[in-house]
């Protein structure tokens, strides 16, 4: 059965923590050619879109989700939202959470509205909401 | 912090390049290790006309036109883009260009709302780009 809009309100169990870095932050603010001087240094906050990587790797329990027939290969990120409560710094372990916010089908097409809640120490740091494209399978090819 | 805010405040323009290496650098600093972004074969495999950058790595280099802005990127509130067009990378030394503009469209109980554009060559490569920064 493909994903449809019953799929909507499903949560996902919290990942295991990820560490936060000083390393992984300077790695990734070299990427983005971003020099401020915010992402270096003790006390080092990782830039805003870093959120994406953790939330990202979250969304692998929707591809693993057998009953959802989402393939990664036949999916586009359409849009994505962060809301920050405070910024992620080096040290922090974050625990990601994964739910499923809102499903629209149009012919071949879900457009599949996903939420990464973003969690250190027992309080929400950030929320990462994506929408993704997916491509159904086609019956005929 | 910029002394003067106002709406209709225009931020300056951001240029910022991105070549194949760039794009090998940010699939291994975000782990997105998408064929899409190093493969040719695999780009055209779905309809590309070859490497494109993350749609990440668009969305994160063009904050800086905001952060550059304000200096703390601890302000950043909210940010949301939508990707309408994938910046295609041509493997050459020069690499493309993405060009940013932003400009303040409100300020509101000492939160600024600037809405972003980007652009490469002809593309609009991101729609309806907006962050929500405290400028307090």
């Amino acid at each position: 059965m493909p994903i449809s809009e019953e799929h909507a309100g499903r949560t996902y169990p919290p990942s295991a923590p990820y560490r936060v870095s000083a390393a992984k932050i300077a790695e990734f603010a070299a990427a983005l050619g971003d020099d401020n001087p915010a992402y270096a240094g003790d006390d080092a906050i990782a830039p805003p879109t870093f959120a994406a990587v953790i939330a990202a790797q979250a969304w692998g329990a929707i591809f693993e989700d057998d009953e959802l027939g989402l393939a990664l290969h036949r999916t586009m990120h359409a849009d994505q939202r962060f809301q920050f409560a405070r910024p992620l710094r080096d040290g922090d372990d974050v625990v990601a959470t994964l739910s499923i916010e809102r499903v629209r089908t149009r012919g071949n097409l879900d457009m599949v509205t996903v939420v990464v809640d973003l969690v250190v120490d027992g309080s929400t740091a950030c929320t990462a909401r994506s929408t993704l494209m997916h491509t159904q399978e086609d019956s005929n090819a | 912090m910029p002394e003067t805010l106002t709406t209709g405040s225009v931020l300056p323009e951001l240029r910022v390049t991105i070549t194949r290496a760039g794009i090998v650098r940010y699939s291994g600093a975000s782990t997105d290790f998408n064929e899409i972004h190093f493969s040719d074969r695999h780009a055209r495999a779905i309809d590309l006309p070859g490497v494109v950058a993350h749609g990440m790595w668009t969305m994160g280099a063009g904050l800086r036109i905001v952060t550059d802005w304000i200096g703390d990127p601890a302000r950043v509130l909210e940010y949301f883009v939508r990707f309408t067009r994938p910046v295609v990378v041509p493997d050459t030394d020069e690499g493309v260009d993405v060009l940013y503009n932003a400009e303040v469209k409100a300020i509101v109980d000492g939160v600024a709302t600037v809405s972003i554009t980007a652009t490469c060559g002809d593309d609009t490569v991101l729609g309806a780009a907006r962050a929500q920064v405290r400028v307090d």
